[in-house]
């Protein structure tokens, strides 16, 4: 019996047939959850109106005669990590951008960068994980020799050697991301998978005569898609702190374009004069991580606990 | 620089004041603000006058960190390409000449020279009693084979460009060698202070045990990790001073800073310019700003489009904001560019004739529309200071006059194989030679190896081997004016500015030699630094 | 039947090897440039690359070069690292190069896990014993907050306030390797205190999310009503069932601390494994980019099965498999 040793989470049973035993109850959200709804619809409206609202343009460098003080004869005052001001509602980066505008602009591209990469990497990790746990032995071995492969490096490693060979463009990074991020979902969707194929319903589905699309249509994917988007939270922000890792290797989003974990690294020389443009795109991404988690955390609750198990 | 006579004056004054203790330090700083010098001028002229108060001291380790090492740390001299390796070629080798402070030439190993009337031919006496650390007397023999390493088309020698007159080098005696020129290189004595000639000894197959004539030797050498030398007590003059040294790298620039400031390591090399204000403000630490010829470019390949019309180089040219990339991208810690390599830190080679070229994005609007070109792509990397920025700076100024700029960020690693000299506009880094001559050959000879805008001037490759020809010095002058000026007017090369170079040290260390050539003196403070109490 | 199982983890984790040797082979090959043209730089022409190259035997075609690296791991020879040898004929050999950073990365990954698994542990169950009370909802907020930042802030942020300000620690880990008692601690305490902050939140959050889970269990459920105290149900009854998921989260983050942190490494010059290995990457070193890879991927099937083999042995459903 090799189940529970090629089972990579060592749990095993019938979690498969968890959500078909819960009683459908409507969704009720904690106060908590309810600022993470309102907290994740107000980012989603930025990544859509960002940059019309935004008072200049994410690359644009303020010019130093907004800056000058009257009374001061200084014509070229410094621009550069400036504290909040009439000119730059969140003052200024270390090139004296505004901070407002590239943190709206910076919305579009972290958001949708992330969730575009975490979409890709369930769907992926999902299809690859089922056709490894229905498909037989010689497409499970190989596909999860590959897959523990690509676990066992490095993220960011991975990420420099493919940017070092193709360029950081936003396909690429994409493509990357939920590459590297479908192997551990993967991992936890041919756990799944497997749990489920040996379990009595499916069982009793084949003596019926089912065909294996079936089973995975109407068994294997009901059963394994809600657990798996609970996991969706934390592997979201992992996605975008991936991205500030690249930026820190200087492989990150292509200039001047901005995205919130390059953000914080470009401008982390602030920190010791006490500016905030570090600070700012590091609350953003806080904000969004803890509002989606919370969200998650209630959605959870309603489905009886039972979805973070498999969390990896 | 005005009034800089009478500053002079009032400085030495002060420095004499405060060297015998008539003033305190505070007392010493704030007058020197009211003479108009800056906080970081300040600093330099404190130190140097408690450098003259006090006598080298020998004794205690200094600890250097430079900006990059890992696994390709080299001990062999004529492939030497990063500051951490210069260093560590200054602590273990010697060369036979040595560029110290203001770029004068001193002699090292080679105790005096001479060259034929018409500088085809050079002497070199080589200093007896020296010996190599594992105890070995120094001949002509080591010179010889360590100078032929340079020669030849399959020597990988990084600075072979400078030695392609030389046909060989020869051994005259057992302390006297001659080089045989095929033309004439009045240069030659200053290039073979550079930091990849380095004495070696003969027949040295496995570089990594570092056995050279240097002021230190090595203890042990981790690449990508730190190497330990202690002082050279043969050593052939009075010199090294600290007991040992530590050189390793911090590669985050703000860790380097921060070490810098909580007293873990004396010596950081590239200070961020946006991190000046913090270390001036902190006691015991201190940034010296050397104005210097290096900078960041953008090459416009003349070969290709969009480089090959003058017109779209021009507009490139005149949308530089040089004054604003200066002001607030190198924070004060650099010199506004004039499109030609040679800037004010060359000394008297410098051209002053020459106008500078202003910002005017009218003028840059024009002749991009007669060059017909409204859009480009541009390869960056982060291969200079500020570089990435004054390119995002131009993108930002294109944009206003209706071009788009395209920019496309590359690793650094692998850059220089595979954008640099490719793509039709990239950026690129020059250190500072010696010699203008040099500088203007390297990058600028007609069909020179590294000639990277490929920029083919007949009249320029004539002037360069007629300079070194020359022993007027008006002529001199004259001809690499010329060459300044053909450079700014018809290359495909964009200088906004020149870097200073920014090092960060310890108020302990005292004793750097000013040499614009590289980080700390051109690394020359291996030999000449000391730490006070 | 345990024997059957390590024998089939030491096979697959073999093959696994394999396959990681050869996607490094195939993936730097996709890279620009190679040793000799990354030690030359800015200063290489073809001649000069040419010559470089011969001398470092570079110029055989690359599978060749991955055939004989094959041969001389099988014979347990690591390689010659080349990038440092310059035109000479020496090079470092590489169990010599990664020696002392697989001691300094073992060590800080160890300290890291001596703080962080029982920290974590202990807040994840004190949050999954009192579920929605103040007490697990700031230990929520916290992990999620803390979750969120950026690595190289946390570190920067920390050597300011500790090494800068405070003056109590050094700003880097100057490991030269022969601290020893109080100085060792001392440089390792801010690296390490940076990856606890990194690695425990998500120890935290599952081993929350797990312990919950078993509770609403009907074997809870009947302890509860026999009247037992809720530490003693979480400790005793609910944790044993929730181990698998928290070992196996354990053993990812340990497997990140020997691999993954880059950063942490890069900020505090720690000479370290995973430094070594982007270093070697960007110097094109080959044989010491597989060199790391190797023992990223041993450690890390290492980990797994671990944490495997703990899950089975804490749950009697698994030990005993029908």
């Amino acid at each position: 019996m090799s189940t529970p040793v090629n089972n990579p989470t060592g749990e095993s049973g019938q979690t498969g047939a968890i959500s078909e035993e819960q009683p459908r109850r409507s969704l009720k959200f904690s106060g908590a959850g309810k600022t993470g709804i309102v907290v994740i619809l107000f980012w989603i409206t930025m990544v859509f109106i960002g940059p019309w609202v935004a008072p200049f343009h994410e690359a644009e460098f303020l010019d130093e005669a907004l800056f000058i003080e009257p009374g001061l004869d200084d014509p070229y005052p410094a621009t550069d990590f400036l504290p909040p001001g009439d000119v730059a509602y969140l003052g200024t980066d270390y090139l004296g951008r505004d901070t407002l505008s590239r943190l709206l602009y910076g919305a579009r591209t972290t958001i949708g960068v992330s969730l575009l990469s975490t979409l890709l990497a369930y769907l992926i990790g999902i299809t690859l994980g089922i056709a490894a746990a229905a498909g037989g032995r010689v497409l499970d071995s190989s596909l999860s020799r590959l897959n523990d492969a690509v676990l066992s490096m490095p993220t960011i490693m991975l990420g420099m050697v493919v940017i070092s060979a193709y360029g950081s463009t936003l396909p690429v990074l994409i493509a990357l991301t939920s590459l590297i991020y479908a192997s551990s979902v993967f991992r936890i969707a041919r756990a799944f998978g497997l749990d489920i194929m040996v379990s009595d319903f499916v069982d009793a589905a084949r003596v019926r005569g089912e065909g294996l699309g079936w089973i995975i249509r109407r068994e294997v994917l009901p059963g394994m898609i809600l657990p798996m988007a609970s996991d969706f939270g934390l592997r979201f922000v992992y996605i975008i702190l991936f991205l500030s890792g690249l930026s820190f290797l200087g492989l990150g989003v292509q200039p001047p374009q901005s995205d919130w974990g390059s953000m914080v690294r470009e401008n982390l020389a602030g920190l010791p004069y006490g500016a905030i443009a570090p600070l700012i795109p590091a609350l953003a991404i806080a904000s969004l991580t803890v509002a989606i988690n919370l969200v998650v955390d209630d959605i959870s609750a309603h489905h009886g606990g039972k979805l973070a198990e498999k969390i990896i | 620089m005005h009034g800089d006579e009478t500053t002079g004056k009032d400085i030495r004054a002060l420095q004499q004041k405060f060297r015998d203790s008539g003033i305190s330090r505070r007392d010493f700083l704030a007058a020197l603000s009211a003479l108009g010098i800056s906080a970081v001028g300040a600093r330099s002229h404190l130190a140097s006058a408690s450098a003259l108060a006090l006598s080298p001291r020998k004794g205690g380790t200094a600890i250097y960190a430079n900006n990059l090492h890992g696994p390709d740390d080299q001990l062999d001299p004529i492939v030497f390409t990063s500051g951490i390796d210069y260093t560590r070629g200054r602590a273990c080798y010697n060369n036979l000449t040595q560029i110290l402070d203001h770029l004068t030439l001193h002699p090292e190993l080679a105790e005096e020279w001479s060259a034929n009337r018409d500088g085809t031919e050079y002497t070199f006496k080589i200093r007896k009693g020296v010996e190599f650390h594992d105890g070995s007397p120094l001949t002509a023999d080591d010179v010889v084979w360590s100078m032929n390493r340079h020669l030849g088309a399959d020597s990988p020698s990084v600075i072979k460009a400078y030695f392609t007159s030389v046909t060989e080098w020869r051994k005259v005696d057992k302390h006297t060698v001659r080089a045989k020129l095929s033309t004439p290189d009045r240069d030659l004595p200053v290039k073979l202070g550079e930091k990849q000639a380095k004495i070696v000894k003969k027949d040295t197959t496995d570089f990594r045990k570092g056995i050279g004539t240097g002021p230190y030797i090595l203890e042990s050498f981790e690449p990508g990790v730190r190497s330990l030398h202690t002082r050279n007590p043969n050593y052939w003059r009075d010199g090294p001073n600290f007991d040992s040294l530590v050189l390793t790298a911090i590669t985050d620039p703000i860790a380097r800073v921060n070490a810098l400031i909580a007293g873990d390591v004396h010596l950081i090399a590239s200070v961020n310019s946006r991190s000046v204000r913090l270390i001036e403000s902190t006691e015991g630490v201190h940034v010296n700003s050397t104005p210097s010829g290096r900078y960041g470019g953008i090459c416009c390949l003349k070969n290709t489009p969009p480089g090959e019309s003058d017109h779209f180089v021009k507009g490139m040219q005149y949308i530089q904001d040089r004054e604003r990339i200066v002001r607030s991208i190198l924070k004060g810690h650099g010199q506004v560019g004039n499109d030609h390599p040679i800037s004010p830190a060359y000394g008297a080679d410098h051209c002053t004739e020459l106008s500078q070229r202003q910002y005017d994005p009218d003028k840059a609007k024009w002749h991009l529309k007669q060059a017909g070109i409204s859009s480009a792509e541009l390869f960056v990397a982060p291969v200079a200071a500020g570089i990435v920025e004054t390119c995002l700076l131009m993108q930002a100024n294109l944009k206003k006059i209706g071009f788009d700029l395209s920019i496309r960020q590359v690793p650094t690693d692998g850059y220089w194989g595979a954008v640099w000299m490719k793509e039709p506009m990239n950026v690129v880094s020059w250190n500072m030679r010696p010699t203008a001559n040099s500088m203007l050959a390297i990058q600028f000879a007609p069909g020179a190896a590294w000639n990277d805008t490929y920029w083919n001037n007949p009249r320029f490759g004539e002037l360069l081997q007629m300079q070194l020809a020359e022993t007027d010095p008006a002529r001199r002058y004259e001809m690499l004016c010329e060459m300044q000026r053909l450079v700014h007017e018809g290359s495909g090369m964009v200088i906004p500015c020149h870097i200073n170079i920014l090092d960060g040290v310890s108020d302990r260390i005292h004793g750097i030699p000013v040499v614009p050539l590289g980080a700390m003196g051109a690394y020359e403070w291996v030999e000449f630094a000391w730490m006070s109490e | 039947m345990l024997i059957r199982a390590v024998l089939h983890r030491i096979a697959t984790g073999l093959v696994t090897l394999v396959v990681v040797s050869v996607l490094i082979f195939l993936g730097t090959s996709v890279l620009p440039g190679d040793v000799a043209s990354i030690i030359l730089g800015q200063m290489a022409t073809p001649e000069s690359l040419a010559a470089l190259r011969s001398t470092l035997g570079l110029d055989q075609p690359a599978y060749v070069r991955y055939f004989l690296w094959l041969g001389d791991l099988l014979s347990g020879d690591l390689g010659v690292s080349k990038a440092g040898a310059g035109a000479g004929t020496g090079g470092t050999s590489i169990s010599e190069m990664i020696a002392p950073r697989l001691i300094n990365t073992v060590q800080l990954a160890g300290a890291v896990a001596l703080i962080a698994v029982p920290l974590s542990l202990g807040l994840g169950l004190a949050a999954a014993t009192y579920p929605g009370t103040r007490l697990d909802r700031s230990i929520t907020l916290s992990t999620l907050g803390l979750v969120s930042v950026p690595e190289f802030l946390v570190a920067t942020a920390l050597v300011l306030v500790i090494a800068v300000y405070l003056g109590w620690l050094p700003a880097t880990a100057y490991v030269s390797g022969t601290e020893t008692g109080m100085a060792l601690l001392k440089t390792l305490a801010l690296p390490t205190l940076t990856l606890v902050i990194v690695a425990s939140s998500q120890i935290i959050r599952m081993t929350r999310a797990s312990v919950l889970n078993v509770m609403s269990s009907p074997y809870i459920e009947m302890a509860v009503l026999k009247g037992l105290p809720r530490r003693r149900i979480v400790l005793h009854h609910a944790l044993p069932n929730a181990v698998g998921p928290i070992v196996n989260v354990i053993a990812l983050n340990l497997a990140y601390l020997i691999s993954g942190v880059v950063i942490v490494e890069t900020i505090f010059a720690y000479p370290g494994l995973a430094k070594l290995m982007v270093d070697a990457v960007q110097t094109r070193d080959l044989p010491l980019v597989q060199a790391c890879a190797m023992i990223f991927c041993s450690a890390y099937i290492l980990l797994v099965f671990i944490a495997d083999l703990a899950s089975i042995l804490s749950n009697p459903r698994l030990r005993y498999p029908q």
